[in-house]
């Protein structure tokens, strides 16, 4: 069974897809054979951030049923265990995925057959990255210090679990629990997934239960990317607090990684950061988040089989 | 489902246990003021302003009523009337004092290792050995190394307890008179000793043993003089 981590983060240009890069560099590095996928459908450029500009594969040959498995859109990268699904040269209406090729390339990603997964979503709340996000329970929010970025990482969070409860229930029903969390808590309720819950716990118990089993499940995460020097460093602790408390949401805080203009060099070279800068600061702070993310999944995967 | 900001207890509200002391709590007021004031970045969007208002308002209470002893007393009875607190906290909260940075022992109340006086008398009572070695006219280094055995006490332990250096201690049992220290300090060092083990009377067995040690070191200079 494989680990996947889809990360994701809301505000476009704050590092989901540099960090999805260096983390399956290192999960790579610890001797696993670790996948990244890109799908941030219709502006794919992971592919260039692991050393493969122009790859001779994609995953819209799979959608395009060019080839038969999600495996064969794989390419390998020039380093030792990893490998990619780009989305390079997509047709340019991929964005706008079909539901059913949507539930196609989901169950296709369940099946494939590698240590650990890592999804790079897009930025906005479409309902492709929602669902893509909620393959897994071990989602990884990526944001920035500052207010643009956080106010969409906030909405990304509460619309994972919106899309959570919305699987829940029909279109009619759905639209039904909206009214009734705006008449019992007033207008604006409709965009705080804390007060629809109160609303399922009354209306429909049974629903309510799967569904916080689901939640107590999930092992969201939150990385802070391209924190300066004068930022607050317990940002990502507040962050994660005020999300617990108001909404009810367990959430960890990862780590900081530092902003750094190295960054910006090694993307430029197309060279990955962690080879070219490997002992500045911000290489330090990612290879932490890497631990921190790579090493429990060991005890989880045991949890499983148990 | 968790209960919303509202219903929490003002001790839930600031992140805080509720035994904790005023310095504590004026930091989590802080750390929550950060939070949620206008403008802080980290609750930025996550609130409406009239939402913002109320949660300002609940916490600035949480903080004024904790704050003062009175207040927080009351609000405590509430708690526990409402069953959200055991009822074990009856008295404020010790205050925290600066502990001096060489003091080893940080924790609250803990006794130096050892046995304490009680059981020491105890087995002074009930040993026969020592009631014997004490009666005794003459009290030596030996007898005293004896009573300690016999008493199951280490040698670190009074030296620790007693700040005596331990070499004194060792010379003063094996009767090195060459190596004592001078005899108004050696008397010192044995009433020390003899109070650490809580023998009775300290006064006359230190004399007592100031008497032999006078004896036996004229006699060992003699022998050495022939």
């Amino acid at each position: 069974m494989a680990h996947i981590w889809p990360i994701g983060g809301g505000k476009g240009g704050s590092g989901k897809s540099f960090i999805t890069s260096s983390l399956g560099r290192l999960s790579a590095g610890l001797g696993r054979r670790t996948l990244v996928i890109d799908l941030d459908l219709g502006a794919a450029n992971l592919h260039t951030l692991v050393g493969v500009p122009y790859p001779s594969k994609s995953f819209s040959d799979f959608l395009q049923k060019k080839v038969t498995r999600l495996d064969d859109t794989v390419v390998e990268t020039p380093f030792e265990n990893l490998f990619l699904i780009s989305g390079a040269q997509d047709p340019f209406d991929i964005a706008n995925l079909p539901y059913e090729q949507k539930i196609k390339a989901l169950r296709a990603i369940m099946r494939l057959d590698y240590a650990c997964i890592l999804l790079d979503l897009g930025a906005g709340t479409s309902f492709n990255t929602l669902d893509f996000f909620l393959l897994s329970q071990n989602g990884i929010f990526i944001t920035t210090p500052e207010p643009t970025s956080i106010e969409n990482v906030y909405r990304l969070i509460r619309s994972v679990y919106f899309r959570r409860i919305r699987y829940c229930f029909s279109v009619s029903q759905f639209k039904a629990l909206e009214e009734e969390a705006i008449e019992q808590f007033g207008e604006g309720a409709f965009n705080k997934p804390e007060c629809m819950m109160k609303v399922i716990e009354r209306d429909h118990p049974e629903s309510y239960r799967e569904l916080q089993n689901d939640f107590n499940a999930f092992r969201f995460r939150l990385v802070i990317n391209q924190l300066h020097k004068r930022d607050n460093a317990v940002l990502g602790l507040h962050i994660c607090r005020i999300i617990e408390k108001h909404m009810g949401l367990g959430i960890e805080f990862t780590g900081n990684v530092s902003y750094d203009d190295h960054v910006h060099d090694a993307i430029c070279q197309q060279v990955s950061f962690l080879d070219r800068y490997p002992y500045t600061k911000t290489a330090g702070e990612l290879r932490a988040v890497g631990r921190q993310i790579f090493q429990p999944a060991g005890r989880q995967l045991m949890l499983q089989y148990v | 489902m968790r209960k919303s900001f509202a219903e929490l207890n003002y001790y839930e509200m600031l992140d805080i246990r509720p035994d904790a002391a005023a310095f504590e709590i004026r930091q989590a007021y802080d750390a929550a003021l950060q939070i949620y004031q206008p403008g802080s970045l980290v609750s930025h969007s996550f609130f409406t302003d009239a939402e913002r208002r109320e949660i300002l308002s609940l916490v600035e209470k949480a903080y004024r009523t904790l704050i003062q002893d009175q207040l927080r007393k009351a609000y405590d009875d509430e708690l526990v009337r409402r069953g959200e607190l055991d009822a074990v906290r009856e008295t404020a909260p010790a205050v925290k004092k600066p502990v001096g940075i060489f003091s080893i022992s940080r924790g609250r109340g803990r006794q130096p290792a050892g046995p304490n006086p009680e059981s020491l008398k105890n087995r002074i009572l009930q040993s026969a050995r020592i009631r014997e070695l004490t009666g005794r006219p003459a009290l030596s280094g030996e007898d005293l190394k004896q009573i300690r055995e016999e008493l199951d006490v280490t040698l670190e332990e009074i030296s620790q307890a007693t700040k005596i250096r331990q070499d004194h201690l060792i010379n003063i049992e094996e009767d090195c008179f060459a190596r004592l220290p001078a005899a108004v300090f050696l008397k010192g060092f044995v009433k020390s000793y003899l109070k650490y083990l809580c023998l009775k009377p300290a006064e006359e067995l230190a004399a007592r043993y100031m008497e032999t040690f006078a004896r036996l070191s004229q006699s060992q200079r003699a022998e050495e003089n022939k």
